[in-house]
């Protein structure tokens, strides 16, 4: 490379961003959503660990009809439940996701079929599209067991039988995850804001330098300058590409006081984000950024206006801001090909250094492959492009 | 010096496309066998009708795309295989002079002149002198968000002048422009041709008669894509044998057409 093709890359590069540094409305639109973004994220996420925990913590059970089962009443009192009696009206409740909490329902003659081992039904009621009141499933049937185990016990000591022989093999979990790993689990969904940041910092100024150029009738004094036209290309993507990466970074910037915030204990220590997370966060985006803003630019130059790029443009955005939902989708079930897909690879590799594992050469190549592969393709078409795109 | 030889140019273009139906493709002669020599010192006009073919032939010029036939030299460099060289020595305003809004009118001169080759100090110099001499020192430092029709077309002016380009190439420039604006650019351009201004070779298109009249010392005909007519002010009379110069355009533009002669 010629230092007269780097000294015009400097000056394209360092103009481009002068010029959006200067459109002040714009840059607030895009940057306060990004700033917000974590730290919203972060508080809403926590305030939810807390409802279910602050659940946990209550000890209490919403029953039908607790005056039919008086042993069950003894039961959940001894293990310091306090029983509530559920709404009438619960199934309509819980329906419309106004009741949050399962309904247990006895039915009238429990206690006679109890005593005469005619095996009575309890009912869970819940709501499986309403969240918080299926979550809270589990915890109570793991309760109402409890008083089987009790009961059967009693009988079998009666008669002189060991319990063991209920359960000839005992269980006993052990939980290979981290807790960084655990934490992970929720707060999986960052690494998607920050891929939206990146996006979002590089659309208006890749539209901006090629369509936009095009439109106010600046690109054809442009290119009648004695300037390689792959030099203008070059300043003008790589200033996409730094203004992408500032609005990455502010996103990602703003999670470190978003944890500050965290209601919850047990979150904040699981959710730890420093500034080695920090850094590779950064580190990762590089690729999309660079060849995101390639890609937006390539499609923006064959546009006449603004808007026409616009259009053309959502197609990218979209593909690439919700690929990250493929993961959501199939949580655990990484696949090989997720590491060379533009925004899954990113999404994937975020997720492993939130998870606490290792970056090694074998996972970050792909994507960095992608990302030069999609740079010096579409800077190469783009240069090509300008052009003929004045002449047409 | 600028030297046009016979140069013709064509474009297909795709009419009627529709999202199921893609249109005809279709041919036109956007030039076909114009010539024009501009020495230096001397302010040539390239007079034509609307659609002559004067920008095409200019942004040929301007190294935009490459002639389908025929050569264009500026200072004996070939604008085809040196496109680089020859804008160097050339100072061109387009048909479309867009400017960036965002950057003050002194910020978007010396960008150009950087892209010149030139240092920000020296670039920073040619945009105040030029400032002066078309008459904006006032608007120099403001952003050109807003400004007027007229202070943009002297910001883009000043821009394509900035490297001090021995060949001044405006393509249209006074369209748009209110009557002072277009004396103090007439008054610029004699100064720029006079020695003291650098003897300049300026090509200056347009369709509008006084114009020409006024500013040019020699003028070369552009109708339908064919140079069909130059000479001074006076020759062109002659040869028309009108005594009013919109007559002898008429004459010489669309009388020409009508009989198919091409010079």
């Amino acid at each position: 490379m010629s230092t007269g093709l780097l000294k015009n890359v400097w000056l394209v590069l360092s103009k481009e961003i002068t010029d959006a540094l200067r459109d002040r409305r714009t840059l607030l639109r895009l940057m306060i959503p990004a700033v917000l973004m974590g730290p919203l994220l972060l508080l809403a996420v926590s305030a939810l660990i807390s409802s279910i925990e602050e659940r946990a913590d209550r000890r209490e059970v919403l029953v039908v009809g607790i005056e039919h089962a008086p042993s069950l009443r003894n039961f959940l009192e001894r293990q310091t439940f306090t029983i509530k009696p559920a709404p009438a009206d619960y199934e309509v409740k819980l329906r419309n996701s106004t009741l949050l909490e399962p309904v247990v329902v006895i039915s009238q003659h429990f206690e006679r079929e109890l005593v005469e081992g005619e095996r009575p039904i309890i009912e869970i009621v819940s709501d499986s599209a309403n969240q918080r009141a299926s979550s809270g499933v589990r915890p109570l049937q793991r309760l109402l067991e409890g008083f089987n185990n009790e009961r059967a016990s009693i009988t079998m000591a009666l008669r002189g039988i060991s319990t063991g022989l209920l359960r000839p093999v005992a269980f006993e979990e052990r939980d290979l995850a981290s807790v960084q790993a655990r934490a992970a689990r929720i707060t999986a969904i960052i690494p998607m804001f920050i891929i939206m940041a990146v996006l979002y910092g590089a659309l208006t100024s890749a539209l901006d330098s090629t369509a936009g150029e095009r439109e106010r009738g600046s690109l054809e004094p442009l290119l009648m300058n004695p300037v390689q036209h792959i030099a203008l290309v070059i300043g003008k993507w790589g200033a996409v590409a730094v203004l992408g990466m500032v609005v990455a970074a502010l996103a990602s910037i703003s999670f470190i006081p978003a944890q500050w915030f965290l209601k919850n204990d047990s979150l904040q220590a699981m959710f730890q984000f420093g500034s080695w997370e920090l850094v590779a966060f950064l580190l990762l985006q590089l690729p999309l950024a660079g060849g995101v803003g390639a890609v937006l630019m390539a499609l923006a130059i064959q546009s006449k206006t603004y808007k026409e790029a616009q259009a053309s443009s959502t197609l990218v955005i979209t593909f690439v801001g919700l690929a990250p939902m493929v993961t959501l989708l199939n949580p655990g079930g990484d696949a090989p090909w997720y590491l060379w897909v533009p925004g899954l690879s990113q999404n994937t590799l975020m997720l492993l250094v939130l998870k606490g594992e290792p970056l090694t050469l074998a996972n970050t190549g792909p994507s960095v492959l992608v990302g030069m592969l999609l740079v010096v393709g579409c800077l190469a078409y783009v240069a090509r492009q300008m052009r003929m795109a004045v002449a047409r | 010096m600028i030297a046009i030889d016979h140069v013709s140019k064509q474009f297909t273009i795709r009419s009627g496309s529709s999202l199921i139906k893609r249109g005809k493709s279709q041919i036109i002669h956007a030039v076909q066998g114009v010539s024009m020599h501009a020495p230096n010192g001397r302010i040539t006009g390239l007079l034509g009708p609307n659609g002559a073919g004067k920008t095409t032939t200019l942004r040929m010029l301007s190294g935009l795309f490459e002639p389908d036939a025929g050569s264009i030299k500026v200072d004996e460099i070939a604008v085809a295989t040196h496109p680089r060289q020859a804008l160097a020595r050339m100072g061109v305003l387009g048909d479309a002079h867009g400017l960036y809004p965002r950057l003050s009118a002194r910020e978007n001169i010396i960008y150009f002149g950087r892209l010149q080759g030139m240092e920000v100090d020296a670039a920073n110099q040619r945009a105040e002198y030029l400032a002066r001499l078309l008459d904006m020192k006032s608007i120099l430092d403001r952003r050109t968000e807003g400004f007027s029709q007229g202070e943009r077309m002297k910001t883009a002016l000043a821009r394509a002048l900035v490297h001090d380009p021995a060949n001044i190439v405006l393509d249209e420039p006074t369209n748009g422009l209110d009557v002072l604006a277009t004396r103090s650019l007439r008054e610029a351009l004699r100064h720029l041709r006079s020695p003291e201004g650098g003897g300049k070779c300026i090509v200056f298109s347009t369709h509008i008669m006084p114009e020409v009249e006024q500013l040019c010392e020699y003028v070369v005909v552009v109708a339908q894509g064919r140079s069909v007519a130059q000479g001074t002010v006076e020759e062109l009379l002659t040869q028309a044998g009108e005594s009013k110069f919109e007559d002898a355009f008429v004459r010489l533009a669309f009388g020409h057409a009508e009989t198919g002669v091409a010079t």
